[in-house]
C-alpha cells in the first residue's frame, strides 16, 4: 500500500509516493526515480536515512503547513523548506507575482490609487521591516483594481496587497 | 566598578553584555518590550524592567522609559550595546543628566562623530584621508554639489550606520529617487532625514581599526578587522586580522585611527572604518562610537574582553591596558546569522524559531539571543546569532567556522545559514580575494540559482517519511528527546497526524 504526498518546493509542485516494505524499509518514488531507504531514529529528534551506498542525517520541523528539512552528510549541511500542498493557496488568486507582501512589515507608502493605470516596473507601495525598505513594483502594465493595504498597516508575508488587472495586449 | 548596569538593548548583544557583567560580579538589568517578554536576554539578566509596546520607538528607543528603568532598578551605569540608542547623543546626555554613567563616549563626541559629515571634517582636520564627497541643504543643492564627483556615487544618511539608508547611484537618472528613498529611511531609522554623497572607490575593501580612549587624549588600538564581505552594505562575515594588511600598512592605518581618536579626546571603545583601495591607499569612512557587532573577532585575537574594557574606562576614566599589552594571536572569523531569505533579495523574515541549535565545538564561540521556541519579532534587526571561530592561522579558522555553520540549525523562520555555508566554501573567500561588492557582483547569482534548484529527492523522502512516521511515534522509542525542553520532530510528528494520511 502506498501513500502519495504533494509538496510545494519553491515554485514547483513535487509528488512523492512512498510505501513501507514488510522488512521495514521505505520505497520512495519522487518523479521518475526511486529511493530505497532504511530509517533509523538518530536521537535528539533526528533520523538517519540509510541507502545502499551512503547515509544522511535528516531533521524535520513543522511550522503550520511548512516543513523545514536539514540534511547533514560529510559534504556539509543543507536546508530546505517544503510546504504541504493540501489546500489551494490564495497565490493562484487575483494578485499574482510581485503584488503580495514579500516580507512581513509595515506599509510606509501607498503610491497608487484604485483606477490608476500603471506601467510595468512602476512603484506601487513601499514596505518597511527591520529598517529595510522594499518597494513593490508593478510586474506588468495594467489598471489598479483594488488596494488591500493602508499606510501604516502591518502586513504578513504573502498577503495580497494590490490587485492589478493586466493591460490588454497590444 | 559599578555594582549594577542596565543594558539598553535586546537579543544577542544584550546576552553577551550580561555574560561579561556576570563574570565581573556586576548585577545586570535587562529591559524588554512587550514583544520580548520571554526573550532570552530577559531570562539571563539578574533583573528585568518592562519598557512598553513592541515598536522600537515605544520601547528600546524610548529614552524616558529607559532612564526610568535605570532609576527604578538602581543601576549606576547604562550600556547601550549597538544599534538602537547606542549612537544617540541625546540619550547619552540624558543618562548622564540622570546621574548615571554612560558606557560609551560623551554626548558631544557622539554628536561630532555620529554625524558622518561632521566626522569627515574632524578626520580631515586630524590629517586623515577622506573620500571626496558632497553635501547640500536639500536634494537640489546636493545634486548640484555632487556634479563634479561624477558617478558612481553613494548616498548616505548623515546619522546612519550599518548601511541603512545607503544607496549606490550609477547615473543621474537614479539620483533623485535614491536621495528621496535614503532620506525617508534615514528619517525613519535615525530620526533625521539628512543625507550626503560620496564618490565610490571601486574594488575597495572595508578595513576598520578598534580603538579605546580614556577621554583625556590617550588612546590605544586593538588591531584591525577585515569587513569586506558585505551584502547591501551590511557586513556578513568579518575577521581579525585582515588577510591583506601587513605590519607596515597596519602601522599606517592604526596611526591614522589613533590620531583621530586622540584629537577628539575619545572616551571608550570606538571603531574607525576605512576604505582600503587596491594600491593600499586608504580613506576614512566613518567612526562608530560604540561596540561593533563584529567585536568578538578582536576579542579572540587579542584576548581582551571589549565589554569589560568599556566598563573599566567608564568606571575609572583610565585605560586599563597599555598598547604594548596588545598582541596578535592567530586568526578569528565571525559569521552573522540573520533571519532573512538570502535567495530572495535578503528579505527579512519573522516568526517563531521552533527549533534552534547552535554548534558546540572547540575554538567556536556563539553569541546568540535565540533558543528553540523563541519569537523573531518583525520590529527589530533580524540578527539571530554570531558564530565566531578561531585558528592559529586563517585557513584553520575558516575551516572551523565552516564546520560550525554546518552544525547550526534554525527551523521555523528562514535564516541565511545556507548563504553563509556557501560563502564560507567559496574559493574567493578561502583565498581572501574579495572586495565590498564581490558578493553582489560575483557570488550572489550563483548562490540564488543553487538555492532555487529543486530540493533533492532525499529531502522530499525525509519530509514525507517524517509525515507518515507520525503514526509510528511510540515505536521510535525516542524518550530522551521527548524529555528535553526543546520540541523535536518526533514530538511534532504527533501533532501532524492528519486525516487522510492513515
Amino acid at each position: 500500500m502506498s501513500t502519495r504526498l504533494v509538496w510545494r518546493d519553491g515554485d514547483r509542485v513535487r509528488e512523492v509516493e512512498l510505501a513501507r516494505e514488510a522488512d521495514g524499509t521505505w520505497r520512495v518514488r519522487v518523479e521518475g526515480s526511486e529511493l530505497v531507504v532504511r530509517v533509523e531514529p538518530a536521537g535528539r529528534g533526528r533520523m538517519r536515512l540509510v541507502m545502499d551506498d551512503r547515509s544522511v542525517l535528516a531533521e524535520i520541523t513543522a511550522a503550520g503547513e511548512r516543513r523545514f528539512v536539514q540534511l547533514v552528510s560529510p559534504a556539509g549541511a543543507t536546508d530546505f523548506v517544503l510546504d504541504r500542498a493540501t489546500q489551494r493557496r490564495r497565490k493562484q488568486g487575483a494578485a499574482g507575482g510581485g503584488l503580495e507582501a514579500p516580507m512581513p512589515g509595515v506599509v510606509t507608502r501607498v503610491m497608487v490609487a484604485v483606477g490608476d493605470a500603471v506601467a510595468a516596473g512602476q512603484p506601487l507601495l513601499a514596505l518597511e521591516a527591520m529598517k529595510m525598505e522594499h518597494v513593490v513594483r508593478a510586474p506588468h502594465a495594467g489598471t489598479v483594481r483594488a488596494i488591500a493595504a493602508r499606510q501604516g498597516e502591518m502586513v504578513q508575508n504573502g498577503v495580497a496587497l494590490v490587485e492589478l488587472e493586466p493591460a490588454p495586449e497590444t | 566598578m559599578f555594582r549594577s548596569v542596565l543594558i539598553a538593548n535586546r537579543g544577542e548583544i544584550a546576552c553577551r553584555i550580561a555574560a561579561t557583567l556576570r563574570a565581573m560580579g556586576v548585577r545586570s538589568v535587562a529591559v524588554y518590550s512587550d514583544a520580548d517578554r520571554d526573550a532570552r536576554h530577559v531570562r539571563v539578566a539578574d533583573a528585568a524592567v518592562a519598557l512598553g509596546p513592541a515598536e522600537a520607538r515605544a520601547s528600546y528607543l524610548n529614552v524616558a522609559a529607559l532612564i526610568a528603568a535605570a532609576r527604578q532598578s538602581g543601576a549606576e551605569a547604562v550600556h547601550p550595546g549597538y544599534g538602537f540608542l547606542s549612537e544617540n547623543a541625546e540619550f547619552a546626555a540624558a543618562v548622564e543628566a540622570a546621574g548615571l554613567a554612560f558606557v560609551g563616549p560623551t554626548a558631544e563626541q557622539i554628536r561630532a562623530m555620529g554625524d558622518k559629515r561632521a566626522a569627515r571634517e574632524r578626520a580631515r582636520a586630524a590629517g586623515g584621508p577622506i573620500v571626496p564627497g558632497a553635501e547640500g541643504a536639500d536634494a537640489a543643492a546636493l545634486e548640484r554639489a555632487a556634479r563634479p564627483l561624477g558617478f558612481p556615487l553613494i548616498v548616505k544618511a548623515a546619522l546612519g550606520g550599518g548601511g541603512k539608508g545607503m544607496r549606490v547611484v550609477h547615473d543621474r537618472a537614479q539620483l533623485d529617487e535614491a536621495l528621496d528613498s535614503a532620506a525617508r529611511v534615514a528619517a525613519s531609522a535615525f530620526g533625521d532625514a539628512s543625507v550626503y554623497v560620496e564618490r565610490r572607490i571601486e574594488r575597495a575593501r572595508h578595513v576598520e581599526v578598534q580603538v579605546l580612549g580614556d577621554g583625556a587624549g590617550n588612546a590605544i588600538h586593538l588591531l584591525e578587522r577585515e569587513c569586506s564581505l558585505q551584502r547591501r552594505h551590511q557586513k556578513v562575515m568579518e575577521e581579525c586580522p585582515s588577510p591583506v594588511v601587513g605590519p607596515e600598512l597596519r602601522a599606517r592605518m592604526t596611526d591614522a585611527a589613533l590620531a583621530l581618536a586622540r584629537a577628539v579626546r575619545y572616551r571608550g571603545a570606538g571603531t574607525l572604518e576605512f576604505l582600503l583601495a587596491e594600491d593600499e591607499s586608504f580613506y576614512f569612512l566613518e567612526m562608530n562610537t560604540r561596540l561593533q557587532v563584529e567585536h568578538p573577532v578582536t576579542e579572540w585575537v587579542t584576548g581582551f574582553d571589549l565589554v569589560r574594557l568599556q566598563l573599566e574606562v567608564a568606571a575609572t576614566a583610565r585605560l586599563p591596558l597599555a598598547q604594548e599589552a596588545v598582541a596578535m594571536r592567530g586568526h578569528a572569523i565571525e559569521a552573522r546569522v540573520y533571519a532573512e531569505d538570502a535567495a530572495r533579495a535578503f528579505l527579512p523574515q519573522a516568526g517563531v524559531a521552533a527549533r534552534v541549535r547552535w554548534p558546540r565545538a572547540p575554538f567556536v564561540r556563539v553569541d546568540d539571543g535565540l533558543m528553540s521556541g523563541d519569537a523573531v519579532p518583525v520590529h527589530y534587526d533580524p540578527i539571530l546569532a554570531k558564530l565566531i571561530a578561531w585558528g592559529p592561522n586563517r585557513g584553520l579558522a575558516l575551516a572551523r567556522l565552516t564546520a560550525a555553520l554546518d552544525g547550526s540549525l534554525v527551523h521555523g523562520v528562514i535564516s541565511n545559514l545556507p548563504f553563509l555555508r556557501a560563502l564560507a566554501r567559496a574559493p574567493e573567500v578561502r583565498r581572501a580575494a574579495f572586495d565590498t561588492e564581490w558578493i553582489e557582483r560575483e557570488f550572489l547569482a550563483g548562490f540564488a540559482a543553487l538555492a532555487q534548484a529543486p530540493a533533492p529527492e532525499q529531502a522530499l523522502a525525509a519530509a514525507s517519511i517524517a509525515e507518515l512516521l507520525g503514526l509510528a511515534r511510540e515505536e521510535s522509542g525516542d524518550g530522551a528527546a521527548r524529555a528535553g525542553a526543546a520540541p523535536t520532530p518526533f514530538d511534532a510528528l504527533g501533532a501532524w497526524r492528519q486525516p487522510g494520511l492513515a
